[in-house]
């Protein structure tokens, strides 16, 4: 919690990971795509009137400096230029809960949050939840409690989870259901990520964070 | 997905915000986000310029000489946890509690829901039995007007382009024993848009009679709508049963419910007559 904020001036904190090499390669593929039709029109310039700003984002204690476009999601720039891609698009409106941040310690949709409005708040994701290399203890109870089948959802729940658990140390079951109640998990694995809730509200009495 | 917007500004005062928001072009304000972001992708609303209000005060449940000042950026969760709303305007804790799902009542304002005029919005209905008024902020200065002459239509109100929602008043509630509600029907209990909602407010005297009796729905009509016909009926009298049924038979002269997505107009009717017997029980035990 009161890791100091560090100053990161690259936009991929980690280096080249595999996601970031793919990442790499599609940009690099749409590149040559484009080249390689010289007699289509240009496209619309709506870009073009989109002036980029020079924020600061503070994402899971550290600085990130970087230009944001004005129309670009926080989830957007917690993917795509930050390398974090546990914070997963789902429904992209507001309703599955796959994108879910934490803002100053409050559940977010990354997906209903524009970068811009996100400068002055501290963000947190389910990477900045990791103790070093171990799973924090919201993390540690999803996997006890085997609290997912295909995961995708799984980031946005634990979010959630950690949000509510800030909030409301020991919830009752059914504080819990209605907590996680922004969290669509199609693979129903719900009777599990309440369990895994309530072993995580245990976890942090006991010294968890 | 990208937004389609080509400049966020963050003001830090109310003044610099109405000055934005007078003199940018196809500007529009944004608090939590929670309707306008989706709208702005789906192309049912635009705007070139969004004002973002985050930095200006305008949050808090203030007490007043008449009764409370709600500021347009409070959260639906902080006035679904307020001890005093809780206490003197249940029906617009309930209400706050049953907007989209918790992150959604962290972010979605008070403002907002009125700012998007949805017929639909669920905070609505409960300002209407309270009798709530609107204070509307231009540059050119303040105006304050009854919730219920606020919108128009689905999506649109009375606002001036410029003009900013900056507080909801609710004058404090009658004295007596009084009997609140706020319900609604969906599919599900979260992240649901109201098939059909009504808040009903009444002063139970101790002979059981019901006085200053007030019945507002959503969903069953252009825009929430008071049951005024239903009021005037139930004025004066006992729930009981014969009452009751008149009174159900009263509301569907009340609404103007359509057929849509979320259910048939038909169904509406049903449900709405069965959500006024439900806060008609209340009043009656």
């Amino acid at each position: 919690m009161a890791r100091k904020p560090r100053d990161n001036e690259h936009t991929c904190p980690h280096g080249v990971s595999r996601r970031g090499f793919l990442g790499s390669l599609g940009a690099g593929a749409v590149a040559a795509a484009t080249l390689g039709r010289p007699g289509e029109t240009a496209p619309p310039e709506v870009a073009d009137a989109v002036e980029p700003s020079k924020v600061t984002l503070l994402v899971n204690g550290r600085r990130h400096r970087l230009l944001v476009e004005p129309r670009w999601t926080l989830l957007h720039v917690l993917r795509e230029r930050l390398g974090l891609t546990g914070s997963k698009p789902g429904c992209e409106r507001g309703e599955c809960g796959a994108c879910t941040v934490l803002i100053d310690g409050v559940p977010r949709y990354a997906c209903l949050t524009l970068a811009l409005e996100a400068e002055g708040h501290e963000v947190t994701t389910i990477e900045g939840l990791m103790r070093g290399e171990e799973l924090g203890p919201t993390q540690q109870a999803f996997a006890a409690e085997d609290a997912f089948q295909c995961g995708y959802c799984t980031p946005g729940q634990i979010m959630a989870a950690e949000g509510l658990l800030r909030a409301k140390p020991a919830p009752t079951v059914a504080e819990i259901r209605l907590g996680m109640s922004g969290n669509l998990c199609r693979c129903g694995a719900y009777p599990h990520i309440v369990k895994a809730v309530r072993r995580a509200a245990e976890a942090r009495k006991g010294g968890g964070r | 997905m990208d937004v389609p917007v080509q400049r966020v500004v963050r003001p830090r005062t109310l003044d610099e915000a109405l000055v934005m928001l007078a003199e940018q072009p196809r500007s529009r304000p944004i608090a939590g986000g929670t309707d306008l972001m989706v709208q702005l992708r789906d192309g049912r609303r635009s705007a070139d310029t969004l004002v973002d209000l985050d930095g200006l005060d305008l949050a808090g449940v203030h007490e007043v000489d008449l009764g409370v000042e709600i500021g347009a950026a409070t959260t639906m969760d902080a006035i679904a946890r307020h001890p005093l709303v809780r206490r003197r305007w249940p029906a617009l804790a309930e209400a706050a509690a049953l907007v989209g799902a918790w992150p959604i009542q962290c972010r979605a304002t008070l403002g907002g829901n009125l700012a998007n005029a949805s017929p639909a919005a669920d905070a609505v209905p409960p300002l209407l039995v309270a009798d709530a008024a609107v204070r509307l902020a231009s540059p050119s200065g303040e105006r304050t007007i009854a919730l219920e002459r606020f919108f128009r239509g689905p999506g649109t109100t009375v606002m001036a382009p410029g003009e900013l929602i900056v507080a909801v008043l609710l004058p404090a509630p009658s004295a007596g024993r009084v009997v609140e509600r706020f319900v609604k029907v969906g599919p599900r209990r979260e992240q649901i848009i109201s098939m059909v909602s009504l808040a009903g407010r009444a002063v139970v005297s101790a002979d059981g009679t019901l006085h200053d009796v007030r019945v507002a729905l959503g969903a069953v009509a252009p825009i929430p709508v008071r049951a005024r016909r239903v009021e005037a009926h139930l004025e004066g009298r006992r729930p009981d049963a014969a009452t009751r049924r008149e009174a159900a038979a009263r509301l569907q002269a009340d609404i103007a419910p359509i057929d849509d997505l979320r259910a048939p107009a038909a169904y509406r009717r049903i449900a709405a007559a069965v959500l006024l017997d439900r806060f008609l029980e209340a009043c009656h035990g």
